[in-house]
C-alpha cells in the first residue's frame, strides 16, 4: 500500500489526543493539551491562532521534526511514534514537504541546486534529479532562473524555489510555516495561487499555519489554536 | 560525490577564510615536513658513524684543544690501534663565511689509515704526504669551485689562534672520492691538510681539537673509551672519549637542540594552527546552523549532515598539507644551497622529501582536519531541528 493509499484510508493526518510539553529549566512548558486533528487527503488547511499558541509546534509534530510528549501522531499512513531519528529523516524525505516563513535556500546553491537538494537523497542519477528539478522550477515559473542564487531573487521568487524544493520529491503533504509571512501583498497572493494549485491540481495535502486572514481564506478549512487546544 | 557541490561551495563562498585557512594549515605542515626531514637527515648521517673509531675531546667542550702530549698516551692503551688529530680549522674561503666548507687539520698517513672511506689516487695521496702545505679536496667540492690538483687557494680561520695576520695557502694535492654503496653519507664537500702546517704557521700554538682512536674490535668500545678518560683523570685537561656515531651526536648537540627546539615550535604552531582551524570550523558551522536544520528538515540523516562538515574539514587539511608538503619540497630542494645551513646540511646523505615524511605530513593535516571538524561536525550531528530553525 503506498502512502497514499495509506492516507487516504487513515486521512492524511491524524492527531490523536496529543500532548506537548517543553523544559525550561525546573518549569515544564505546556504547549499541547490532548489535541486531535484529522486531516483529510487533498484538504488544504489553515492553522491560525495568536503567538505561542502552539501552531508551529502542531505543524513540527505533523512534519516529524519534533516528537509529542504522549499521543499519536498519524501522517501519510505512518505512525511517527516509534520511528527512530534515522527512520524519521527517511520518513520525511519521501513523504513531507516543507515550506518555510523565511524560505531557508541555501545561499550557496544555485535555484536548480537547492531544489535538487532533497533528491540527492534518493538513487535517482545526476541527470533524472536535474530533470526534476527543472520540471519543479517550471511550474513554479521560474525555469529561466535556475541559475541564480538566492541574493539574485526577489522574496517572491526565493519563495517559489523553496516550493519546488518541498513538492521535488512528489510528498504526500505540504506543511507551511508562515508562507506569506515575509512578502510583500502581491508576492503572498502569487504563492498562495502556487500552493492551490498544487493541492488542486496536483492533489497535495497543505497543512498551514498563518497569521494572515487573507491567506487563511485561501484554505478549504480553518482551524484555530489557542493556548494548545483547537477552538473550532 | 553528489555531495561535492554543496561541500565545495561552501568553501568557495568564503574563499577569503579558506586561503587563510588552507595557508595557516600549509604554514604547519611545512615547518613540520621541513624539520622532520632535517632530524630524520641528521639521525641517518648520524647512523653512519664508524663503530671502530672513538674520538677524544676536551672534557669541557670542543673549543678547549687537548695537551699535544696525549696523543702518544693514548696510543699506548691497549686495544688502540691508531690515532690521528683531527683538528677543526674553521677557514673561510675568500675570506666570506658564505663561501664556507668544512677544512681540517689531520696527520695526513695516519688519517689515509684510520679514514678507508677517504679513496684518493696513490700518487696524488703520496704527493699529499710530501707536502707540507698539500691538502686533498672532497670530489664535490673540487667541481664545485672548479679546482684540480696542483691549483693553489688560500683559506683564513675564524678561529683566533689560528689568526696569523695572514691567509693560509694550500696546493690541491689530490682529490678524494669515495665508495657511496660501501661508505655511504660520506663528505665529499671537506678539504683536509697537514696539521704540522697548522702547529708551525701558529709558532707552535695549536693544541689538538679532537683524537681520532681506530680500536681493534667495536666491541671494546666501552672498555677503551674508559681506559682512555681515565688514563688523563687526575690531569688538569680530562678527557671525552666516545664512538664516532656519538660524538657526531655531540657535535651537533647543539643542532639536535635546535631540531628540538624547532619541533617543539612546529608541535606549537600545529596545535595553535588546530585551534584557529576549529575555530574557523565552528564559526563557519554556526553560521550555518539554519542550513543544518534545512538540510535535516528535508530529510538528510544527522549522521550524514556530520559528515558533510567533516569532509570539509578534512579538505581543508588535504589542501593545506599539499601546499604545506609542495612548500617543503622546494625548502628541501633549496636548503643546500642556503649559506652555513647549506654546509650542515649537505654533510647529511638522503637529504630529500622521502614518502615516510609526505606521508606524516599528509596524515598530520588529516588529523589536524579531522580534529578542527570533530566538534563542530557533532555539534552539527546533535543540532535539533526545532531548535536551529527557532520554530518553537
Amino acid at each position: 500500500m503506498s502512502a497514499t493509499e495509506a492516507a487516504a484510508k487513515t486521512g492524511a493526518v491524524s492527531v490523536q489526543n496529543v500532548r506537548k510539553f517543553y523544559q525550561r529549566d525546573s518549569m515544564q512548558i505546556k504547549v499541547l493539551d490532548g489535541l486531535n486533528l484529522e486531516v483529510p487527503p487533498g484538504e488544504f488547511l489553515a492553522l491560525m491562532g495568536p503567538s505561542g499558541s502552539g501552531k508551529t509546534t502542531l505543524l513540527n509534530l505533523i512534519a516529524g521534526i519534533d516528537r509529542a510528549t504522549s499521543g499519536r501522531v498519524v501522517v501519510a499512513g505512518t505512525d511517527l511514534g516509534p520511528l527512530s531519528e534515522g527512520e524519521l529523516a527517511k520518513w520525511r524525505s519521501r513523504n513531507v514537504g516543507f515550506i518555510f516563513q523565511f524560505y531557508n535556500l541555501i545561499p550557496v546553491l544555485n535555484a536548480v541546486e537547492n531544489v535538487e537538494l532533497p533528491l540527492l537523497l534518493t538513487s535517482l542519477s545526476r541527470r533524472e534529479r536535474r530533470e526534476r528539478a527543472m520540471t519543479a522550477l517550471r511550474i513554479v515559473g521560474l525555469s529561466d532562473r535556475y541559475k541564480h542564487y538566492p541574493r539574485q531573487l526577489s522574496g517572491g521568487q526565493e519563495q517559489r524555489v523553496a516550493i519546488a524544493r518541498a513538492v521535488v520529491t512528489d510528498p504526500t503533504v505540504l506543511v507551511a510555516d508562515e508562507p506569506t509571512g515575509d512578502l510583500d501583498a502581491q508576492s503572498a497572493e502569487e504563492i498562495l495561487d502556487l500552493m492551490q494549485t498544487f493541492n488542486k491540481d496536483f492533489g497535495k495535502t497543505i497543512v498551514m499555519v498563518t497569521h494572515d486572514p487573507r491567506a487563511a481564506v485561501r484554505a478549504h478549512t480553518q482551524r484555530h489554536l489557542e493556548k494548545g487546544v483547537l477552538t473550532n | 560525490m553528489k555531495f561535492a557541490p554543496l561541500i565545495l561551495k561552501h568553501l568557495r563562498k568564503n574563499w577569503l577564510r579558506t586561503l587563510s585557512t588552507v595557508l595557516a594549515m600549509a604554514v604547519c605542515i611545512f615547518l613540520i615536513c621541513t624539520l622532520q626531514t632535517v632530524v630524520d637527515a641528521v639521525n641517518y648521517g648520524l647512523s653512519l658513524g664508524n663503530a671502530s673509531r672513538l674520538v677524544t675531546r676536551h672534557y669541557v667542550s670542543l673549543v678547549f684543544n687537548l695537551p699535544n702530549s696525549y696523543k702518544n698516551k693514548i696510543a699506548a692503551i691497549p686495544g688502540v690501534q691508531n690515532t690521528t688529530i683531527v683538528n677543526w680549522f674553521g677557514g673561510m674561503y675568500r675570506g666570506d663565511m658564505k663561501y664556507f666548507f668544512p677544512n681540517m687539520a689531520v696527520e695526513p698517513e695516519r688519517f689515509m689509515e684510520i679514514y678507508p672511506e677517504i679513496m684518493v689516487p696513490e700518487d696524488q695521496k703520496q704527493a699529499w704526504f710530501h707536502d707540507g702545505r698539500g691538502c686533498i679536496v672532497g670530489r664535490k667540492l673540487a667541481d664545485k669551485w672548479g679546482w684540480k690538483v696542483g691549483d693553489h687557494f688560500q683559506l683564513e680561520s675564524f678561529i683566533p689562534p689560528y689568526r696569523v695576520g695572514k691567509p693560509f695557502e694550500f696546493i690541491i694535492d689530490g682529490i678524494y672520492d669515495t665508495d657511496t654503496v660501501k661508505y655511504p653519507g660520506t663528505d665529499l664537500t671537506a678539504m683536509y691538510f697537514n696539521y704540522k702546517y697548522l702547529y708551525e704557521a701558529t709558532g707552535e700554538r695549536a693544541g689538538i681539537g679532537t683524537i681520532t682512536v681506530s680500536i681493534d674490535d667495536p666491541k671494546n668500545a666501552g672498555r677503551i673509551s674508559k681506559a682512555i678518560d681515565a688514563a688523563f683523570e687526575n690531569s688538569d685537561v680530562q678527557t671525552k672519549t666516545e664512538t664516532e656515531q656519538a660524538f657526531r651526536a655531540s657535535f651537533i648537540a647543539m643542532a639536535g637542540n635546535l631540531a628540538l627546539l624547532l619541533n617543539g615550535i612546529g608541535l606549537a604552531v600545529a596545535f595553535t594552527i588546530l585551534l584557529v582551524t576549529a575555530n574557523t570550523m565552528s564559526i563557519a558551522v554556526r553560521e550555518r546552523q539554519q542550513e543544518i536544520g534545512v538540510l535535516k528538515t528535508l530529510g538528510f540523516p544527522s549522521g550524514l549532515v556530520m559528515a558533510l562538515v567533516l569532509i570539509e574539514a578534512l579538505l581543508l587539511g588535504l589542501m593545506g598539507g599539499a601546499l604545506g608538503l609542495f612548500f617543503a619540497g622546494g625548502a628541501i630542494h633549496a636548503l643546500p644551497s642556503v649559506p652555513f645551513i647549506g654546509d650542515v646540511v649537505r654533510q647529511f646523505p638522503g637529504l630529500g622529501l622521502s614518502p615516510k615524511i609526505v606521508s606524516y605530513g599528509l596524515g598530520a593535516a588529516l588529523l589536524l582536519g579531522l580534529l578542527a571538524g570533530l566538534v563542530p561536525a557533532v555539534l552539527a550531528y546533535r543540532a535539533r531541528i526545532t531548535e536551529v530553525l527557532r520554530q518553537v
